[in-house]
């Protein structure tokens, strides 16, 4: 633990960075993206183009979040698999 | 041109539907519903009774930032912690009717969920908690849900009053925030947080289903 300030303090103007500036992270070119959703096991197929252009632009942290939730379910038991295309949630 | 906020977080949500769901639908299993049932109630009391203080600490950091986009988030958070008031103390009695109690140390993983919250709003920027309640709303229960389950615990109607209630809710919720998200003047990195935000939910929220279905309920129905 080190007394080293934050990048901010406090919660940012709208306009304001949050992570620093705006600039795309290095290494994170957009097809790549869909194509690595595809390999953990999404199926964008059934997505739209507009769609698709909202994923192609999705920032690491947010693809890395959604492999891990997709590994969730690769990591339950297969009687939890099947019931991948059940609707309906729980939440309030 | 970027699309509408609302239309992206859909988008970046929709992978998540199936695993979120397929978590749930486990949970609902018949064999030991009747135990596993109040585990859920008392996690969700759990979640829930943060959801005012959550949504009253983040209007006061609004008004801490200057700015009509500020006022507006202040205005939502709000009006939506008055439409979510009390619903924890419906999750008590619905506890009570199924002949539990909350829980004494509270389920880790919804502690998690309402935490990191309590860091993005503190910490971050207070339009985090969209993406939140995104999900949370985003998942509401189905509305043959609560007779299903009555009918397979046996457990009394009393019990399933907060599933039955927000199955008749929530629709109209989620619309009400994608509408406020989409009129939020947010930049794309904000718009990025907000994101973050929701799939963070998802998948601890996944994390919770999957915990709460993989416990051993006892094995009767």
């Amino acid at each position: 633990m080190t007394d080293a300030p934050a990048p901010y303090d406090g919660p940012l103007p709208y306009d304001a960075p949050a992570h620093g500036d705006d600039t795309p992270s290095p290494g994170s070119p957009p097809e790549p993206t869909l194509d690595a959703l595809v390999a953990a096991g999404f199926d964008v197929d059934a997505l739209s183009e507009e769609q698709h252009e909202v994923l192609r632009t999705l920032t690491p942290e947010e693809l890395a979040l959604l492999v891990d939730i997709r590994g969730r379910l690769d990591a339950a038991a297969p009687e939890v698999q099947a019931h991948a295309d059940v609707a309906g949630g729980a939440l309030f | 041109m970027n699309p509408p906020a609302s239309l992206a977080l859909r988008t970046t949500l929709t992978p998540t539907t199936p695993v979120l769901r397929a978590a749930v639908a486990s949970l609902w299993r018949p064999e030991g519903l009747r135990q596993r049932y109040p585990r859920y109630l008392a996690a969700m009391h759990t979640l829930v009774r943060a959801s005012v203080p959550l949504l009253e600490r983040t209007a006061a950091r609004c008004a801490e930032l200057e700015g009509p986009a500020a006022r507006r988030l202040a205005t939502y958070c709000a009006r939506h912690a008055e439409e979510e008031r009390g619903h924890d103390l419906w999750l008590l009695d619905d506890l009570a009717a199924a002949g539990a109690r909350p829980d004494v140390v509270p389920h880790p993983v919804a502690v998690e969920l309402a935490g990191a919250q309590y860091y993005r709003t503190e910490h971050e920027h207070p339009v985090t908690l969209l993406g939140y309640i995104a999900v949370l709303e985003g998942n509401a229960p189905g509305p043959r849900l609560a007779d299903r389950l009555a009918a397979t615990t046996g457990l009394p109607e009393g019990a399933f009053r907060t599933l039955r209630a927000h199955a008749e809710l929530d629709g109209g919720h989620v619309d009400d925030l994608y509408r406020v998200l989409d009129e939020l003047p947010l930049t794309p990195v904000l718009r990025t947080a907000v994101s973050v935000s929701a799939l963070h939910t998802a998948n601890l929220l996944t994390r919770l289903f999957l915990s709460l279905a993989a416990a051993d309920p006892g094995g009767q129905p």
